[in-house]
């Protein structure tokens, strides 16, 4: 598909504009002509009520030209509406909206020049799949002609040529897909809005999609906003990712950011699987901190100047960073922390080897490369994780 | 949402309800409280004869007649310049009182050769005027509204003491045809439940074209024109018809049975007419019903009877309710196919609506008894409501 | 069991059919006698209903009334479809409200629309008999149209709006196409409904607005003859045509559009 894409591109690039060519520039470069401290969309102070219920609370958000951005959360925490007040389907109750610069906040949707891909693609059923992507041009009244080259580039991106006078009732989920990709991207809008786009799709056409949308942001310089509740998406797929939490934003950072540094029990419990352990802060700073577990170990952890000492902490270790050694065969240093454990289960799963681990009153999950030697239920065993890969997260 | 956008979607749902509600509320919702009014309105007197219903509100109904009210009198019906209005008013008084008919055309005839300034003495002009009865009768029709038409619809009246009291059956029988409409409408619900039922679970269980076939059935007659079914089993139940002859050549009788105008004819063709609004509810049910519940119950100990007793039937009852509402309900308002196919002892309460309404002109007979029938249909309907929006609630 | 099933299934498939099946026939009877046996086959009484002043005048006004009545309930009733798509308070109410001519006994309709109908001078004109069709063909409108408004999915006209087509464009283009089905199902079926209408035009329509089913009915009543057959003849092939035309409609409106974009 990458391929042909390039090809479609490059062949289709005589006969448009320059802005068609600027926005094959890959999203770093905009990115860095537009300077980061320029936002391109703008949330401020949002906020949306339905009736009495707060859905969208106190939001900051901004986005800059070319970026990907991830809204991740819970089914209810008001990723679709947020994506419905960036399109002019909802009007927020207080704040303001702007892109470029300019407030939208009030303009209906038709006017907000936004490709919005919807979670069932909301294809036209009545319209063949030339007519549906060539929607969005004719309401533009572009010329006749140049719907027709510009719907057959579309449909060669998207690899569909060939479907073109079908109906969309006659495809298949993943068609359907990208379909509605092809036309919400057809009229080149300065925003791409996806709501779970690939939650109806099966996992092998999911990821081979994720890729290909991937592809296109990069080629195409596109600045997307791709709502899904599926964290392993949001990781493969962008810049940056906002995880929502009851209409509040939870943590905003790199999918990297967010895995390794998770900054809520909120975050850390719903990006990936988590050991979670309570006790209280020690020290804190920049050579890394220290906390005193509830069961009176003490353990260290990676540097942090927050929670202050003396507060309530929850010490957090990703069970891929816990390993387990024979007993007694650990070494405790001041980098390295050691716990003795039994094996409660041993889950083997493919590729790689799940342990539940019981320390006392505590559970912990280790997770193992399949190659390393069973263990055997009831073993005891030394239980061993890296300060570093140790986080305090407040309570 | 903005305030001008609520504004703006109010407007718009103004202007897409307005003319339908306007059109409804002309020539439906104002036919229906007109006949609600009727049945109980009874304008005649106190239209006509306003100075007479003034005077006579302050007289004890006990002692003679006074002269302020011969007066009101003659002033009235010489304001009445049209003989229609004087007839209404005849009319009224005498279904009242006998003997208003001469009395008033006398009256008034004496009372046009007067001269206008003469002294009036009704007296003179007529000794009966001196016997309070016939003031009392003014007395008792001069309210505008009135109850008579409902109590005669139910065969009672009031006497003069203004006492409520039941009419002989040799008088009025029009409990008969209350009794008779919902026995009529009953007897048709169970047929179609009977027919129905196990024609829903056919449905439900076949396959393939004999579904289609099953289903077919039910929808075609649907679609078919009332009338022209109507004048079809007219055709099968005469004597000369298909199913007298049939039943003459097997020999399971020498005589034709006499279908036609009976009441036996008019269920049959009444249950025909609404199976389809049996079928279909139980059907639908019936659907959602998981397929493999009778062999989980046989798996479980039970025989087909007590599983489908105590499996199926449960599961279907919102389906046979709603499916015996509507039946009930719409046969209760039967017109049409009772005329048609049925005798003089098989008419329900429409016939006698028409009767008066379209025979008689008696309008407010007629409501009475719109109003006896719109009642119970309304509640049927509401209980209909009830039931389908549970059915529906649940299957989402 | 099983032959119980099918023996019941047989009976009651023949009782629901025979009345169909035996009343076409006669419609070519030769005879006088709108009965079996069919002696020989003609075409005399459908010569009748067109040459009879009261056949011929009937269907013609039932045409008439019928478009009337049709074409008035098909608008109104699509606009308060459309009017009551997204619920709002009271409209649950207001649509059961609206519904309720089919609820009604037609003989009260007919007593108070007779009242009514004096007062407003609609009674003996063929206006006001159209009038009193469409109240009673109005609920079939609504509940088709607000059925097939029910099935269009918000997405799809959000999706539209958000391409670039303002609301009346999103109307135009989406909203309507995908409802039409809904409006056509429910003239047909307020056409139907106009053509079976009996009660309500004994009350309201005078000698020179009767229909044919009110012509039907008073010659069932009063003179039988093989007519009524050959007038059931021409009402089933009727609704039969225009349910035909409908579902054709249907189809070309579903078939591909050619390849190139139509703008
Ligand atoms: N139109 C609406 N009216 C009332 N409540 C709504 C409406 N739309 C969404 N909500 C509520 O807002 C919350 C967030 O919904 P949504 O934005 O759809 O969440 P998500 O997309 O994250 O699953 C939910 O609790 C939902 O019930
Ligand atoms: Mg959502």
């Amino acid at each position: 598909m990458t391929a042909s894409m390039a090809t479609s591109r490059a062949s289709g690039r005589g006969s448009t504009t320059g802005r068609d060519g600027s926005m094959a520039a890959s999203s770093a470069r905009v990115a860095a002509m537009n300077g980061a401290s320029a936002p391109f969309i703008a949330l401020e102070q949002v906020e949306m009520m339905f009736g009495t219920h707060r859905v969208v609370d106190q939001l900051d958000l901004t986005i800059t030209r070319g970026e990907f951005v991830s809204l991740l959360g819970p089914s209810g925490s008001g990723k679709t509406t947020i994506l419905m007040l960036l399109a002019g389907f909802l009007q927020p109750t207080a704040g303001s909206i702007c892109l470029g610069g300019k407030r939208i906040d009030h303009l209906p949707p038709h006017r907000r020049d936004m490709g919005v891909v919807f979670q069932n693609y909301a294809l036209f059923p009545h319209m063949s799949v030339a007519d549906n992507v060539a929607f969005p041009l004719r309401m533009r009244r572009v010329g006749r002609e140049e719907i027709e080259q510009r719907v057959t580039r579309a449909l060669d991106m998207v690899q569909l040529q060939h479907l073109r006078d079908r109906r969309p009732a006659m495809l298949s989920g993943g068609q359907q897909q990208r379909i509605a990709l092809a036309r919400a991207l057809v009229f080149e809008p300065s925003v791409v809005l996806m709501d779970e786009p690939l939650g109806a799709l099966d996992k092998q056409l999911r990821e081979q999609m994720q890729l290909d949308i991937r592809d296109l942001h990069r080629r195409l310089g596109l600045t997307i906003v791709f709502v899904t509740h599926d964290q392993g998406e949001a990781l493969t797929m962008s810049d940056r990712i906002a995880v929502f939490n009851r209409g509040r934003i939870e943590q905003i950072g790199s999918p990297t950011e967010i895995y390794d540094r998770p900054a809520s029990r909120f975050v850390a419990e719903f990006i990936g699987e988590t050991n979670l352990m309570a006790g209280k802060v020690t020290t804190t700073g920049p050579d890394g901190s220290l906390i005193r577990l509830d069961s009176g170990e003490d353990m260290a952890a990676s540097a942090a100047d927050w929670p202050a000492a003396g507060n309530e902490a929850l010490l957090s270790v990703r069970p891929e960073n816990v390993t387990v050694q024979p007993v007694g065969t650990a070494r405790r240093t001041e980098r390295v922390n050691i716990m003795q454990a039994k094996v409660a289960d041993s889950v083997y799963q493919g590729d790689h080897l799940r342990l539940h681990l019981d320390c006392g009153q505590r559970r912990m999950i280790a997770r193992l490369d399949r190659q390393v030697a069973d263990y055997a239920v009831g073993t005891q065993v030394d239980v061993v994780f890296q300060a570093d890969n140790c986080r305090v997260i407040p309570t | 949402m903005s305030a001008p956008q609520e504004i703006k979607t109010a407007s718009a749902r103004a202007m897409l309800l307005g003319p339908a509600l306007v059109f409804m509320a002309m020539v439906f919702f104002l036919p229906i409280w007109t006949v609600l009014v009727q049945s109980v309105s009874d304008p005649a007197i106190s239209n006509a004869l306003p100075a007479t219903v003034a005077a006579v509100a302050e007289w004890d109904p006990h002692t003679a007649p006074t002269i302020a009210m011969q007066e009101a009198l003659a002033e009235d019906l010489r304001a009445i310049d049209d003989p229609q209005i004087l007839g209404d008013v005849v009319r009224r008084l005498n279904s009242q009182q006998a003997g208003f008919r001469t009395l008033i055309s006398r009256t008034s005839g004496a009372l046009n050769r007067l001269a206008d300034d003469a002294s009036i003495d009704l007296v003179a002009i007529d000794p009966r005027w001196d016997d309070p009865i016939y003031s009392q009768a003014i007395a008792a029709t001069m309210s505008p509204t009135t109850d008579r038409f409902l109590l005669a619809a139910v065969d009672m009246a009031r006497d003069a003491a203004g006492n409520i009291g039941t009419v002989g059956p040799d008088v009025s029988a029009n409990r008969d045809t209350f009794l008779r409409t919902f026995a009529i409408a009953a007897t048709v619900s169970l047929v179609c439940l009977l027919i129905g039922y196990p024609y829903a679970m056919l449905m439900a269980s076949s396959r393939g074209w004999v579904r289609g076939v099953l289903i077919a059935s039910v929808l075609l007659p649907l679609w078919t024109s009332l009338l022209v079914r109507t004048a079809a089993w007219y055709v099968l139940l005469q004597d000369k018809g298909l199913i007298n002859s049939a039943l003459q050549w097997v020999g399971l009788i020498d005589e034709p049975l006499g279908l036609l105008f009976s009441r036996t004819g008019v269920v049959i063709a009444m249950s025909h007419v609404l199976l389809p609004f049996m079928v279909l509810p139980i059907y639908s049910v019936l659907l959602t019903i998981p397929p493999n519940l009778g062999p989980a119950a046989a798996s479980l100990g039970a025989n087909p009877i007590r599983s489908f007793l105590h499996v199926q039937l449960p599961l279907s009852s919102l389906g046979i309710a709603s499916g015996s509402l509507l039946v009930f309900m719409s046969a209760i308002g039967y017109y049409i196919t009772p005329a048609l196919i049925g005798g003089p002892t098989d008419q329900m309460i429409s016939s006698l609506i028409a009767f008066f309404a379209m025979g008689s002109a008696n309008w407010g007979m007629a409501a009475a008894f719109g109003v006896l029938l719109l009642i119970p249909t309304l509640l049927l309907y509401v209980a209909y409501d009830r039931v389908t929006s549970r059915t529906n609630g649940r299957s989402t | 069991m099983k032959a119980a099933k099918i023996v019941f299934g047989l009976l009651a498939v023949t009782f629901l059919m025979a009345p169909l099946v035996t009343i076409l026939p006669l419609a070519f009877t030769s005879s006088d006698l709108l009965s079996y046996p069919i002696r020989s086959f003609s075409l005399r009484w459908f010569e009748e209903l067109m040459i009879s002043d009261a056949w011929r005048m009937s269907i013609v006004n039932s045409l008439v009334i019928g478009a009337g009545a049709t074409l008035l309930a098909t608008v109104l009733g699509t606009l308060v479809s459309l009017g009551l798509r997204r619920s709002f308070a009271f409209s649950g109410i207001l649509k059961s409200a609206l519904l309720l001519p089919m609820v009604v006994p037609a003989v009260i309709l007919g007593v108070g629309m007779q009242i009514t109908f004096i007062q407003l001078g609609l009674v003996n004109t063929h206006v006001g008999v159209i009038i009193a069709h469409t109240v009673v063909a109005l609920p079939f409108v609504i509940v088709s149209v607000s059925g097939s408004l029910a099935g269009i999915d918000m997405r799809v006209e959000r999706a539209a709006m958000s391409l670039g087509a303002n609301p009346l464009r999103v109307f135009g283009h989406v909203t309507l196409p995908l409802m039409l089905p809904g409006v056509l199902s429910g003239a047909v079926l307020a056409f139907a409904t106009s053509l079976d209408e009996v009660v309500l035009t004994l009350f309201v329509a005078g000698p020179n607005q009767r229909t044919l089913a009110r012509q039907m009915f008073s010659s069932i009543r009063e003179n039988i003859s093989p007519a009524i057959a050959a007038a059931a003849f021409v009402i089933i092939v009727g609704t039969v045509v225009v349910a035909g035309l409908v579902l054709l409609f249907r189809a070309a409106a579903q078939r591909q559009k050619p390849s190139t974009v139509t703008v």
